[in-house]
């Protein structure tokens, strides 16, 4: 191993400081309001794929740029460096697109692929249920052959962006229960068709980017199943494995900001007189938080760095997936030990937003041990995949 | 940029694992030294600080006590004198083991301004004075690296382990792993050849380095008897059988075990991250060493307790292995800085960055 960038890596990752310098807009650019927000940032993956920046390691043949994974990864850490607001398609890019890669026939990733990246169409993914949520395999939702087409029934939760989706991900039982894992497919699912309701939620950080998904009837082509019937499992297992392991690498950079931005907000303000970045309690707190994020980027850097062009991922990955929690929620409690009193002794200046980025930050940092399949999933998947115990 | 080991760092690290599986205790020393474990260090064949990582891991997974990783730091912090110090680089060669001399009674990692100091300067020669502490394997030892004062200066010598004015006293206890020998060392008189001592800049950028891979090579050794702990409690986990059922069927120590491999293996990436930063002199690489010693000396120790609860009561007896690898990661943790040492500096070092944005800014 050696890190030792090229030239040519030097050279793109000049390129994307140039283009951000220009481009990139500052995040009081960015609308606070969700349709307003969801737009702008559609416009803005837009530019970014426009300019080579999002898929760049995705197949050219299906509108990726057919680079080598290490560029990805190059591209990633500028934009989140440079606070770059994050793309609305994330669903699409992080989760469901690897899947349409591996799965999909040609006409599908052609069909698809492609808009995912320019965001064209956003995607959301049907996963969990009210009734199945760690316990995805005794999901509920129903699809029923007639034929030329499946008829979907059910109901799906924590559909995130399902409200701006053109398309859903759905796993749907095409097999009796009894068949449990083996009865599941995955159908690509038009949001546009009749008897799809959605119902976004408001979440503890004050925002509604999830949402309840009810399916009444939906008549789905035969030739929206995404890979075999039956084999949904199988896709979700891959599709899940992705989203934990490669999304990663952006993340810790826009942890590593916030840390910076919490050192220097420490210099801006004061407990019992005494300047917090002054203090060495609160030092090494935002030391420890720093060491979590690092931890993150290396590990991610030596376990998922080759999975970047669309590989399959294997168990490791839940190994990724716990550190990157971990790192995002010692960030998150961090931010309020460190900024301690001063949150609640500081004036004010009127407005909501002195402290707001940090509860935020706290707030939504609570989602992490739980989204994309729970802490205590990720220790069975290692106890049996990894260390081969016995089975419960 | 390549992310992941070599066919050839992967075979490194298998043949180490054999060797130390294979040669007696009172070989191991020369077995490794015959491998080229020293070579790497000085950078022959384009190897360096990976390997050696490699290396130090497999000393800890075996749990031997030899000592590689004063000698390699040491040869490997003074390769980047190129040409310029021979006098200092031909003591660093052979088969000779090296100890540091850097810690001091009641001092610490900081290292601050070193009370041994020359007392006297002759035409090609300094006289030295001090007290050495924490000095590992001296018995083994051909020559000593060590830290002193001359004037405003620090400076970094090669002395003779059995020069004249230098007595050894063993300090059985002060370490918690008498399987590392350790002792103080009084410096009395004692004679620094000019052409074996690095002038103040070299020093630095050496005293720097040596502090850098120590950390990762301890770091590494920390790791390794980190996860040859685990594979033993997992081990004990998949055959102990209480309830009439496998412990390792329970919930609670299928997610323990699960936790210690996320420390062990997150841990093991740090590290090896941490060595090849320095290799390929990445910026910001002597931070990225700290970062990797502290959370690899916090997680290991992590490692070890969660392992003496898989194993339950028989690993309090002194004749089970898991205390051997308890002690082994707390000395190991301890050398070149501890979690809360690193933790203060690079704490520090946060809080500077902030100051320093904010006058520019």
């Amino acid at each position: 191993m050696n890190l030792r960038v090229t030239a040519e890596n030097r050279r793109l990752r000049h390129e994307v400081r140039r283009f951000l310098r220009e481009r990139c807009p500052s995040g009081d650019e960015v609308p606070y309001e969700l349709d307003e927000r969801v737009e702008f940032l559609r416009e803005w993956q837009r530019q970014c794929y426009e300019a080579g920046y999002v898929g760049r390691a995705w197949p050219a043949e299906f509108g990726g740029g057919g680079r080598p994974p290490v560029e990805q990864v190059i591209v990633d850490e500028e934009l989140a460096a440079a606070g770059a607001p994050e793309f609305p398609n994330i669903v699409g890019l992080d989760v469901i697109g690897p899947s349409l890669l591996t799965f999909g026939d040609d006409e599908q990733r052609r069909r698809y692929v492609p808009r995912i990246l320019s965001a064209e169409e956003i995607w959301c993914q049907g996963f969990s249920e009210p009734e199945a949520g760690s316990d995805l395999g005794s999901l509920r939702t129903a699809a029923v052959d007639r034929g030329e087409e499946f008829v979907v029934n059910g109901q799906k939760t924590w559909n995130s962006w399902g409200q701006y989706a053109r398309w859903c991900g759905v796993l749907a039982r095409t097999e009796p229960p009894e068949t449990r894992h083996k009865g599941i497919s995955f159908l690509i699912v038009d949001m546009r068709s009749s008897g799809v309701e959605v119902r976004p939620m408001t979440q503890i950080s004050g925002h509604a980017e999830f949402c309840e998904l009810f399916l009444g009837d939906v008549a789905v082509p035969k030739e929206n199943l995404l890979g075999a019937r039956g084999q949904g499992w199988q896709i979700a297992l891959h599709t899940l494995a992705h989203e934990r392991s490669t999304a990663a690498l952006p993340h810790q950079v826009k942890l590593r900001t916030v840390v910076d931005r919490l050192a220097a907000e420490a210099r801006t303000r004061s407990i019992e007189g005494r300047c917090i970045a002054d203090r060495e309690d609160a030092q090494v707190a935002l030391a420890r938080a720093l060491i979590g994020v690092e931890v993150l980027r290396h590990h991610a850097c030596l376990t998922v760095g080759k999975f970047l062009d669309g590989k399959p991922v294997g168990p490791e990955s839940s190994t990724v997936k716990l550190v990157m929690a971990e790192a995002e929620q010692l960030v998150g409690t961090t931010a309020l030990e460190v900024l301690g009193e001063s949150l609640y002794a500081s004036e004010g200046d009127g407005s909501k937003s002195a402290n707001r980025f940090w509860y935020e930050t706290y707030l939504y940092s609570r989602n992490a041990t739980v989204l994309g399949g729970t802490q205590q999933i990720q220790r069975n998947i290692i106890a049996d995949r990894i260390l081969r115990l016995p089975k419960e | 940029m390549e992310l992941e080991l070599t066919d050839e760092q992967r075979w490194l690290a298998d043949s180490v694992g054999q060797l130390l599986a294979k040669a007696p205790p009172e070989l191991t020393w020369s077995a490794l030294v015959d491998f080229g474990a020293l070579t790497m260090a000085s950078g022959m064949d384009g190897l360096g600080a990976v390997e050696l990582a490699l290396v130090g891991r497999a000393l800890g997974e075996a749990l031997a006590a030899v000592p590689f990783i004063d000698t390699a730091a040491a040869r490997y912090a003074a390769r980047v004198l190129c040409d310029e110090s021979p006098g200092f680089a031909d003591v660093l060669t052979g088969a000779q083991a090296v100890s540091l001399c850097l810690l001091e009674p009641g001092g610490g990692w900081e290292l601050g301004r070193s009370a041994t100091t020359v007392i006297r300067h002759q035409a090609t020669t300094s006289t030295v004075e001090g007290q050495k502490v924490a000095v590992h394997h001296a018995g083994a030892s051909g020559a000593l690296l060590v830290l002193y004062t001359d004037g405003e200066d620090r400076r970094l010598a090669l002395i003779d382990a059995d020069a004249d004015g230098i007595r050894f006293t063993p300090t059985p206890g002060i370490s918690i792993d008498d399987a590392v020998p350790v002792s103080a060392a009084a410096l009395t008189g004692v004679a620094v050849s000019d052409e074996h001592a690095l002038p103040a800049p070299e020093a630095e950028i050496v005293l720097a380095r040596l502090l850098a891979i120590g950390g990762i090579l301890a770091a590494g050794e920390a790791v390794g008897a980190a996860t040859g702990l685990m594979a033993l409690a997992r081990d004990y986990a998949g055959q102990r059988r209480q309830f009439g059922r496998t412990i390792g069927s329970f919930q609670a120590l299928r997610h323990l075990l699960a936790d210690m491999y996320v420390k062990q293996t997150s841990a093991w990436s740090t590290v090896l991250y941490a060595a090849a930063a320095l290799e390929d002199d990445i910026d910001d690489a002597l931070r990225t060493a700290s970062i990797a010693k502290a959370y690899a000396s916090r997680v290991t120790l992590e490692v070890a307790h969660g392992a003496l609860q898989v194993f339950g009561g028989i690993a309090f007896t002194a004749e089970h292995p898991a205390h051997r690898f308890l002690r082994r990661i707390l000395v190991r943790g301890g050398q070149f800085g501890d979690a809360q040492h690193h933790e203060r500096m690079i704490g520090r070092e946060l809080a500077a960055g902030a100051r320093r944005a904010e006058l520019l800014g």
